[in-house]
């Protein structure tokens, strides 16, 4: 089943800007249009399937790609992928027991996430089995379901953007980047 | 009773009562919360989504050690290293002596309630380490010195130009109380802290035995820097958090923000299993697993259902009691309803005292609590136990057991009552003011006097001219019909004798014990409930009707359940509740009778009241509706039409006249803005309040019950 349009319409309901991209080069010139300053870029599959690095260096555009610990308090954007989508709220899925992925989503201000529209479930208890999945093949886990950009109510429960995490998160949505839900 | 606690309590509801914002906050807030709580559900079956979370807690509860074994067994493959503290200190000295040993300095944290229960913060300064709060809402709390008055939104209760206050002190600027601004100022303030801490501290909204990790239901991020960036992560969780599976983890994850703010999902759910990796090397990763009065909980048949709890903080949100002072009154660590338990165990049943009597009993919190906990039985069960150990006042407990468990003297009292309130009602049938140190009690509303002749003195004389009854029913009057309205109790006949049903009384029945029960006096319940089994079943009738609907719960729910162990009696009381129905519920259910109402004459605006108890006892209140449609009346419905109207019995009279005149200030103010000419209820308590709320604010709106309004109609 396509879950694209559920998946979109969710994920912008809260906050999140979610760009359906016609194909791999739209998706790269939305992130150059985007990326201002350094951006850091863990590794991952389908990011190498696209040659993410490489077009970012050759459109100028710094990424960092080691010595995350370091630069991550400094990056004003992160790349990631993503493991699935859950579509009734507009969910990703992201395994980040790899530190450098989680500083990429977790510091900076923008974080750009590339998730092939294949990979969207229906919803929470669909995503169980992909999450068990997970489970099972890594000794250890750090996986995070990221809906929308960071929030908080705290203060007279006005709703209000980006308290300590991403204050903007972009979803792009390209078709034939990855179909498998144990990488991201 | 301990009067300086007491008196300390007291002086704390004063000092809330007198912050009108604060109300003004929690009302808006809990307005707003209904409408995107209903919204989140849409497309959800609550009622079968939290009776499958009441399951599995259940479960989890009822196999404890079992999930627990499994829960460490595999987290501790991961790499985790587990303690189990028994108390709030052995928890505290364990995570002291961690930091200590690691020569940490600085500890960041992200929420946790179990650390604001063990009072983690205060250990860590002794060792001589910082605690950093990192959620926004406790960071302003710590910056303020104060304790969190919301489970989930532990800063409800100020105001930005408090925090822009709080903010400008740590920056040493003049910061503008924009909420935007301030947030961006927590931002930068807190960023370095996690960079700088040796520490993350963080609880858990979830372990999974199936897997040995934990998750973290949050919004604003801290939690997953918490957890990221320092060498070592501290969790801190209670044993209650457990469940089996990663499914029940996922049901738990759809329901909690979807109950606590109405939203579909928070912004980060982070699965954590084990020692991931951090820098060069894994984390140094614990998890303290608090009992701290939960095992206590668990063996407790009465309250164990509380275990059940997630924390949502829904029960606060929708609290009348709650709404008119928050949570620094109601709540001690945990607040709202289910404060008022988890005190009682986790701190102590003397901290828990005052507030099981704070709770009006409304079952507002049961209606919306994801994890299906009768969290009002608990909370009266409670009662009671304060009740037994520190007594419930002499002159109460005299009166309840000397008095009202002799029929024959309570009702001659009651008389008695009835030529001595004379002087002060002047002949008339409501009490305007009272004179000397009662005065209080006719302030804000009018007090219904006791009518010169009860209803069980009149019954005989009214004519019931049926020559083939369709049903035979009796009458069961609770107090408020058969003294103070004993005329509600004629126009039952009225109706009922339209319908072609004939009403007996019969004369040996009792108070259904409520009063005593709410005072935490359980013995007398009892032995009035066991009196009117007897009366009530005596002529073997077909229904027994009530229109009260506090009556009607005890003759339903709580006869049987006081009685279920007496072989004697069990049966006798299942009896009871079986054919026993409310008024409108049994015109519109059994009668199928609504149409005999149509065409009569008049049409007027009428609002409708819900009481607690028939809407969320007896689980009636379509059918006054219907009724009130049949007779031809314009329904309009008002706001908040379900909401408690504070009355409570004793509740309004002795323990909290404050608080239920402030309720019902809320409410009068909604029928006023309805525009209807008369306000049906349920209730004659509700009828009490709201009809005593209209007269001394010299309102024009009428209220009557809704057989008195049929009634009217039918003798026009
Ligand atoms: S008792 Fe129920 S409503 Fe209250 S916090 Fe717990 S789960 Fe939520």
């Amino acid at each position: 089943m396509d879950f694209t349009i559920p998946f979109s319409t969710a994920a912008e309901a809260v906050g999140a800007e979610v760009i359906r991209c016609k194909n791999r080069e739209q998706a790269i010139a939305y992130l150059l249009d985007q990326l201002k300053g350094s951006v850091l870029c863990p590794d991952f599959a389908s990011g190498k399937r696209i040659g993410l690095v490489e077009k970012l260096l050759q459109a100028g555009v710094k990424p960092i790609c080691s010595d995350f610990r370091m630069q991550a308090a400094s990056a004003a954007a992160g790349i990631t992928g993503a493991n699935f989508g859950i579509a009734n709220t507009g969910t990703i899925v992201l395994e980040s027991s790899d530190e450098a992925t989680r500083l990429a989503s977790t510091l900076p201000e923008q974080h750009f996430i590339l998730l092939d529209p294949a990979k969207i479930v229906s919803d929470g208890i669909a995503a169980v089995p992909h999450l068990r999945d997970l489970h099972q093949r890594d000794a250890r886990n750090y996986i995070a379901y990221i809906t929308g950009p960071s929030r908080t109510a705290d203060i007279e429960r006005v709703l209000t953007i980006g308290v300590h995490g991403p204050k903007r998160l972009h979803i792009l949505l390209v078709s034939g980047i990855s179909s498998d839900f144990m990488e991201n | 009773m301990d009067k300086n606690r007491s008196q300390k309590y007291k002086a704390r509801i004063d000092q809330a009562l007198a912050t009108p914002k604060l109300q003004q906050a929690l009302h808006q807030f809990g307005d707003a919360y209904l409408l995107s709580r209903e919204k989140a559900f849409i497309g959800h079956d609550f009622e079968a989504l939290r009776s499958q979370i009441a399951e599995m807690k259940d479960d989890v509860r009822e196999q404890l050690d079992h999930y627990l074994d499994e829960f460490c067994r595999n987290a501790t493959a991961a790499g985790a290293t587990i303690y189990h503290a028994a108390t709030a200190e052995e928890a505290n000295d364990y995570i002291a002596s961690l930091a200590v040993a690691k020569g940490a300095k600085l500890a960041v944290k992200s929420k946790s309630m179990a650390s604001e229960e063990t009072h983690l913060n205060v250990a860590l300064e002794k060792a001589g380490i910082q605690a950093l709060e990192t959620d926004l809402g406790e960071w302003i709390i710590q910056l303020a010195g104060q304790r969190p008055s919301h489970m989930v939104m532990p800063a409800i209760h100020m105001f930005k130009e408090e925090v822009a206050e709080l903010f400008s002190k740590e920056t040493g600027r003049q910061e503008p109380a924009e909420i935007q601004h301030l947030v961006e100022v927590a931002r930068q303030q807190l960023r370095q802290g996690y960079l700088d801490a040796d520490i993350g501290i963080t609880g858990a909204n979830i372990a999974v035995a199936e897997t040995g990790g934990i998750a973290l239901v949050t919004n604003e991020g801290n939690a997953r820097l918490t957890s990221t960036l320092p060498k070592t992560h501290v969790v801190l969780v209670g044993i209650d958090k457990l469940v089996p599976t990663l499914e029940d983890a996922a049901r738990i994850v759809q329901i909690l923000p979807k109950n606590a703010t109405g939203q579909l999902l928070t912004s980060y759910v982070t699965w954590i299993r084990g020692a991931v990796p951090c820098g060069e090397t894994s984390k140094d990763l614990h998890i303290v697993l608090l009992d701290n009065g939960r095992r206590k909980l668990a063996a407790s048949p009465d309250c164990r259902d509380a275990l059940r709890c997630i924390k949502c903080g829904a029960c606060a949100n929708v609290c009348p009691v709650y709404q008119t002072v928050g949570g620094h009154v109601f709540g001690h660590i945990y607040i709202g309803a289910i404060g008022i338990i988890l005190t009682a165990f986790y701190n102590g049943l003397d901290q828990a005292a005052e507030l099981v009597r704070a709770c009006i009993g409304c079952r507002a919190c049961v209606a919306v609590c994801p994890s299906k906990i009768d969290l009002e039985s608990i909370i009266l069960s409670l009662r009671e136990q304060v009740g037994d150990e520190e007594g419930i006042g002499l002159g109460k407990s005299l009166v309840f057991r000397k008095v009202m468990r002799n029929r024959k003297l309570f009702h001659s009292l009651i008389r008695a009552a009835s030529i001595l309130q004379k002087p002060v009602s002047r002949g008339e049938r409501t009490i305007r003011h009272l004179p000397l140190f009662f005065s209080s009690l006719t302030e804000w509303r009018t007090l219904p006097t006791v009518a010169e002749k009860a209803l069980r003195d009149q019954f005989d004389d009214l004519a019931q001219p049926l020559e083939n009854p369709r049903y035979k029913v009796a009458f069961y009057g609770g107090c408020a019909n058969d003294f103070i309205y004993p005329e509600l109790g004629v126009d039952l006949v009225t109706v009922m004798n339209k319908l072609n049903v004939l009403v007996r009384y019969p004369k040996e029945q009792n108070c259904c014990g409520v009063p005593a029960l709410y005072s935490g006096d359980k013995e007398t319940a009892v032995a009035m409930a066991k009196q009117n089994i007897d009366a009530l079943l005596k002529d073997d009738p077909d229904f027994v009707l009530t229109t009260c609907p506090t009556c009607t719960m005890a003759l339903q729910r709580d006869f049987v359940e006081h009685l279920a162990d007496d072989p004697a009696w069990a049966e006798r009381a299942k009896r009871l509740a079986a054919i026993t129905v409310d008024a409108a519920g049994f015109i519109v259910n059994q009668l199928q009778g609504a149409d005999a109402f149509k065409e009569l004459p008049g049409s007027e605006k009428v609002t409708y009241h819900d009481s607690c108890h028939l809407k969320r006892g007896a689980g009636v209140w379509r059918e006054p509706r219907a009724l009130i449609e049949a007779a031809g009346d314009e329904l309009i419905e008002m706001a908040h039409a379900d909401r408690c109207c504070g009355f409570g019995g004793s509740y309004s009279f002795t323990s909290h006249p404050d608080i239920s005149k402030n309720i019902l200030n809320d409410k009068i103010k909604d029928i006023e803005k309805s525009n209807a000419d008369c306000v049906a209820m349920d209730c004659p308590g509700c009828l009490m309040q709201i009809r005593g709320g209209l007269e001394k604010q010299n309102l024009p709106t009428r209220a009557l019950h809704t057989i008195e309004l049929l009634a009217q109609k039918l003798r026009r």
